[in-house]
């Protein structure tokens, strides 16, 4: 099957910084959860933000469903189906839950549909519902990564970023929203996960690429990469497979 | 897909790649050529016995005047980031505490001005602690707010003349030596300033407060005492604008508040600094004698203080626009700059 | 003494009316874009001889001028955004580099509106401007009172629109947080564009009524900045509400000083009162950050 979304040879940075990317590619196949892992400073995150436009791409390209994407504003690359989740879960804090919500409908021109597809959010969610009223500032950590991941739904969309999801969670609410990224999953959205915690990461996911120095290192299935012994000693905390 | 075999090759990989995201230093220089600058202005006054040179001589004190204020500003300015807009207030403490002092007792404002720079000093130390609380826009207003504030105190303190100021007594030299003694004076406090930045810049001091400049909380993190660190900047370099201020008062005859606490000294002190490349050692020199040249002409061709008004904000933006590290900055990035400016 | 203290309610109130919409513009910027916009009193300035000068030549009255000032200033807003702003936004020290560059703006056009029209006082003179209610003892300048009921109308347009409107409510985002907005499909550029734009229309709008409330000469913004600033850090920078109840409470405290102390002093209450926030409470009362960098 084609892939969904091909980055070939990106080379990126920051202003007139030195290459944070030196060349990195990855292919993401449709319908499926996609995890990156690496170390600190390997580029995982600078990937995320170059594919979806927040950094000038200096050399290679990033196509997505034949299109290259080459040049888009985040918000024209959201237009053609990539939501990005950036570690900082990017909420409004003044905004109310729901105000919150309706933003991440914000280019959709139908506004009724909007209307729905946030009471839909609301109906799964439940919690978003119980909170709508309340600045998005008040809720907890948990709370704030579950509204920011159902907020990408609303567009459904057909790929979702996610740049470290479990950052400062406690493990039993990581476990949530990994459960969410099931739920998106299995809604058909394909996902594109960047991981800290890379065993957490590999385990729900289908798919793994190891990013550092700037590329592309090794993908495989995600079972494959968590068995293979050079990265479990690199990049998994160095327990050698007996 | 794999492209090292070895666990270990990645390791080195990731060294030499390390290495790579570190930028090289020139760190050429032309020592000579500062001392030779110092030697020739100190000379200079002798031409006023074959001529009459006044004006030369006004022009260098006046443009020295001002790389003493600017390469104090560049202290905290230039290296340790906190741009004061409000710097004139020290240029004023230092003038009326030395220039009341010689009215009062006729002492010379040039033997007192290490004690008025001291007095600004002091006051710029107190005042640090309070404004230095906040940075980047927030310090910026605070230190426009205080301009505003020292103003309407001097204008309505009668003790040193209000608004109409306090007149001085001129010296006794005859016309063709009366520049001389402020001449000297502020050719030595210039050489000193930049020699004092000079030797901050190559301290540890220096180095904490650049790294306050790039990211102050992790130079906190990495164990710099920041608040010290940044109101003894301050401290510093209100220092030097104070003991500028002294001789000035001196050399007009006269200490008024819209001499001193006009926004133009201190847009003056930023915009040389800037033009001539902040956190540069030759950066307020260079500035110095590119804004004054510039005022000479201006004001000799259109004369109207709103058309010099005009025109100074237009350089400034201009200059912010398009060379945002000043003349020094720029040039050194291009691995331009010639030698005998690189005072780093 | 009650009597005392209800004039001084009733001059503080309209005279805060005013300056909250002088500062409204400001703290508009400031939250969209991360501008302290110094050159806005300059702008104000520039409101100001508008208004003057349709009064002058042919008998305008100033509130009636004010759509025309607010359209003037909106478009010289929108050129200079162009120009001069859209650029820096690359910059790698913004937020510094805005500062310096607005506070040469507010030079330049310091300079251009002395070179045109000289630095001699001006206000403008309708009839109102001379004129007073009196409610028993308390009297209320008619002038301040019709700017401040406009400036309050005015707000409040300002913020039903951020409320309730798709592009008020992407403006609200992008204050909070450019990034995400950006992400959810809102072209924070334009949002930039339009909202400096309002915001310069604003000091035009403020300009206007400030010309008959105040007299004015074009280096007297630098006053203005430190005023307007004291508003906008007290309030919390960004907070456009918290600027206008800052406004409310400074010039009320501004009159008060100046009823008993004398004027010179009422100016410096704002100055004062910026250095206390500062030090108190560095975020102003509705900020959250602790600084601004």
């Amino acid at each position: 099957m084609a892939n969904l979304l091909e980055v070939r040879d990106v080379v990126a940075g920051y202003g007139n910084g030195p290459a944070i990317l030196n060349g990195a590619s990855l292919s993401v196949q449709p319908g499926k959860v996609h995890c990156i892992i690496g170390p600190n400073g390997a580029g995982k995150s600078t990937l995320l933000k170059a594919i979806v436009g927040m950094l000038r791409l200096r050399e290679g390209d990033v196509v997505f469903k034949g299109n290259s994407l080459k040049g888009l504003r985040p918000d024209q690359v959201l237009r053609r189906g990539i939501c990005f989740v950036p570690q900082e879960r990017a909420l409004f804090p003044k905004m109310t839950v729901r105000e919150n919500l309706r933003m991440g409908g914000f280019s959709m021109a139908d506004k009724a549909a909007l209307e729905n597809r946030i009471d839909m959010i609301e109906e799964r969610f439940s919690i978003l519902k119980e909170r709508r009223d309340l600045p998005a500032e008040t809720l907890s950590g948990g709370q704030q990564q579950t509204l920011a991941m159902a907020r990408t739904m609303i567009l459904k969309p057909e790929i979702v970023m996610l740049d470290e999801p479990s950052l400062g969670l406690a493990p039993k609410i990581v476990r949530e929203v990994f459960k969410i990224v099931q739920i998106m999953s299995e809604e058909g959205i394909t996902i594109l996960l960047v991981e800290q915690n890379a065993l957490m990461g590999l385990k729900y996911a289908n798919w793994g690429v190891v990013l550092d120095l700037g590329r592309t290192l090794f993908e495989g299935p995600a079972d494959k990469v968590l068995g293979d012994p050079r990265i479990q000693e690199l990049y998994l905390g160095g327990r050698r497979a007996a | 897909m794999m492209s090292f075999l070895d666990a270990q090759d990645i390791i080195t990989a990731r060294r030499t790649y390390n290495e790579g995201l570190t930028q090289q230093v020139d760190s050429r220089r032309a020592a000579w050529f500062p001392l030779v600058l110092l030697a020739t202005l100190l000379a200079l006054p002798a031409l006023q016995f074959v001529g009459n040179y006044n004006y030369v001589i006004h022009l260098i004190l006046y443009t020295a005047c001002y790389v003493v204020m600017a390469a104090g500003w560049n202290i905290l300015g230039g290296f340790a980031g906190y741009v004061s807009l409000g710097h004139n207030v020290f240029f004023a403490i230092g003038g009326y505490f030395a220039g009341m002092i010689l009215a009062r007792y006729g002492i010379s404002t040039i033997a007192m001005a290490p004690l008025a720079g001291l007095v600004a000093g002091i006051a710029g130390y107190l005042i640090g602690l309070i404004t230095l609380r906040v940075r980047g826009p927030s310090f910026i207003i605070s230190s426009l707010a205080l301009v505003m504030i020292f103003r309407i105190l001097f204008e309505n303190w009668h003790f040193i003349g209000g608004a109409a100021g306090v007149a001085l007594p001129a010296n006794e030299l005859s016309v063709k030596w009366t520049k001389l003694p402020y001449y000297y004076a502020f050719i030595i406090m210039a050489a000193f300033a930049l020699w004092v930045t000079y030797r901050i810049r190559h301290s540890k001091f220096g180095l904490g407060l650049r790294a306050i400049s790039k990211d102050e909380i992790k130079a906190e993190s990495a164990g710099i005492d920041t608040r010290f660190y940044k109101v003894l900047a301050f401290a510093i370099s209100a220092f030097f604008v104070g003991m500028a201020g002294a001789v000035w008062g001196e050399y007009l005859t006269y200490i008024r508040p819209n001499i001193f606490l006009v926004i133009l000294v201190s847009v003056n002190m930023v915009l040389m600094c800037i033009i001539g490349g902040k956190g540069t050692i030759a950066g307020p020199v260079v500035g110095a004698v590119l804004i004054i040249a510039f005022n000479e002409v201006f004001v000799a061709t259109l004369g109207a203080s709103e058309i010099n008004v005009l025109a100074t904000g237009l350089v400034m933006m201009l200059t912010l626009i398009f060379f945002p590290l000043g003349v020094v900055g720029t040039l050194a990035k291009h691995n331009r700059l010639p030698r005998i400016l690189n005072w780093d | 003494m009650i009597i005392d203290i209800i004039q001084i309610l009733a001059l503080g109130i309209s005279l805060g009316g005013v300056y909250a919409l002088m500062g409204s513009g400001l703290s508009l910027v400031f939250g969209v874009m991360r501008i302290v916009n110094l050159a806005h009193p300059a702008m104000i300035m520039g409101g100001a001889y508008v208004a003057y000068w349709a009064f002058r030549l042919a008998g305008a009255d100033p509130i009636a001028m004010l759509p025309v000032a607010v359209l003037i200033l909106a478009a010289t807003g929108l050129v200079l955004y162009k120009l001069v702003f859209e650029r820096e936004a690359q910059s790698a020290r913004y937020s510094e580099m805005t500062v310096l560059l607005t506070f040469a703006l507010a030079m330049v056009v310091e300079g251009l509106l002395g070179a045109m029209f000289t630095n001699t006082q001006r206000i403008t003179s309708p009839e109102y401007a001379t004129d007073a209610y009196f409610v028993g003892d308390v009297f209320v300048p008619k002038g301040q009172l019709f700017a401040a009921v406009t400036s309050v109308a005015i707000i409040s347009a300002l913020a039903l629109f951020l409320k309730y409107s798709r592009f008020g409510n992407a403006i609200r985002a992008t204050t909070q947080n450019r990034e995400a907005a950006q992400l959810l499909g809102v072209n924070v550029n334009h949002v930039c564009l339009v909202s400096f734009a309002i915001g310069v229309g604003l000091a035009g709008a403020a300009g206007a009524l400030v010309s008959f409330v105040f007299s004015f000469f074009p280096s007297k913004h630098w006053e203005w900045i430190v005023i307007l600033m004291s508003l906008v850090v007290l309030g919390g920078m960004g907070s456009v509400l918290g600027t206008v109840l800052a406004a409310f409470i400074l010039a009320t405290a501004s009159v008060f000083v100046g009823f008993y102390f004398g004027a010179t002093w009422s100016t410096l209450t704002f100055f004062v009162a910026l250095f206390v926030v500062l030090l108190v409470r560095p975020q102003g009362i509705f900020g959250e950050k602790p600084e601004l960098a």
